[in-house]
């Protein structure tokens, strides 16, 4: 579950009639996006900022968001076409940081990327063996035997064997049944 | 997803080849700016690059 978001209908709770993103965006385009975000890339100061930023080991996915939500924000373009225009954006930047030489890292992680088995690169080479290459195994987990005491419910009643049930005196005691010991007389 | 993973998603998607079909197709015209239309920005920049060094030893004046 997650915690971090607005609450259904927050977005009722303000006034948004002032708000430039919840009015339709100036650009509906795909190319023209592109091409406004290209020529606002292209402006000296924008140009100074973007290598600023790659001079500080900025990931150019950084850069790329930072211009595209200040877009958003101003109302230029809806949330929707500013993520798909991401990719462009970003392989202009690339290019930029190419012409100038700078260094850049692009912050798009491989983790979605198909692990090498002997298998793949069996298949992969072309290589059929008809005895199964043994690979290291994995030690199996085993389920624990459920025990009568771990069948029982919440609220059924222990087993006798568990220790878990008071004795007689104590369940006296904890009713209140408890004799009081007779006052001494003086 | 956060608006940072959908960015990087969509770059990753970019940058293998992959365009907004879809989107194309409710446009009903082809894309300006492809990925070929990148890679030829690339060539330009990189042809532009070379002469570009090459006329400023031809500019620079003779030893004397």
């Amino acid at each position: 579950m997650k915690f971090e978001q607005p609450i259904p209908g927050e977005n009722f709770t303000s006034d948004t009639r002032n708000m430039p993103w919840h009015r339709p965006p100036d650009i509906n385009e795909y190319d023209d996006a592109i091409g406004y975000f290209i020529g606002k890339l292209e402006e000296p100061e924008q140009q100074e900022l973007t290598f600023a930023m790659l001079g500080i080991e900025a990931q150019i996915t950084t850069i790329v968001s930072a211009v595209l939500l200040q877009g958003i924000r101003v109302g230029k373009v809806s949330i929707d076409l500013a993520i798909l225009i991401a990719g462009p954006l970003a392989r202009f930047i690339e290019i930029q940081a190419m012409g100038v030489g700078m260094k850049y890292d692009m912050g798009i992680d491989a983790s979605d990327r198909v692990m090498i088995t002997p298998t793949i690169l069996r298949a992969a080479l072309g290589v059929v063996t008809d005895t199964p290459v043994e690979s290291p195994e994995l030690e199996e987990e085993t389920p624990e035997e459920a025990t009568p005491e771990m069948m029982q419910g919440l609220m059924s009643m222990p087993s006798p064997q568990a220790g878990a049930v008071a004795s007689t005196d104590e369940q006296q005691a904890m009713l209140g049944g408890m004799e009081e010991p007779a006052e001494e007389e003086v | 997803m956060n608006f940072e993973e959908a960015i990087k998603k969509s770059i990753k998607s970019f940058m293998s080849g992959k365009l907004p079909e879809k989107l194309r197709e409710v446009q009903e015209q082809d894309f300006y700016y492809t990925p070929e239309y990148f890679d030829l920005l690339e060539e330009d920049l990189d042809e532009d690059s070379e002469p570009s060094a090459a006329k400023k030893k031809e500019d620079m004046p003779d030893e004397v």
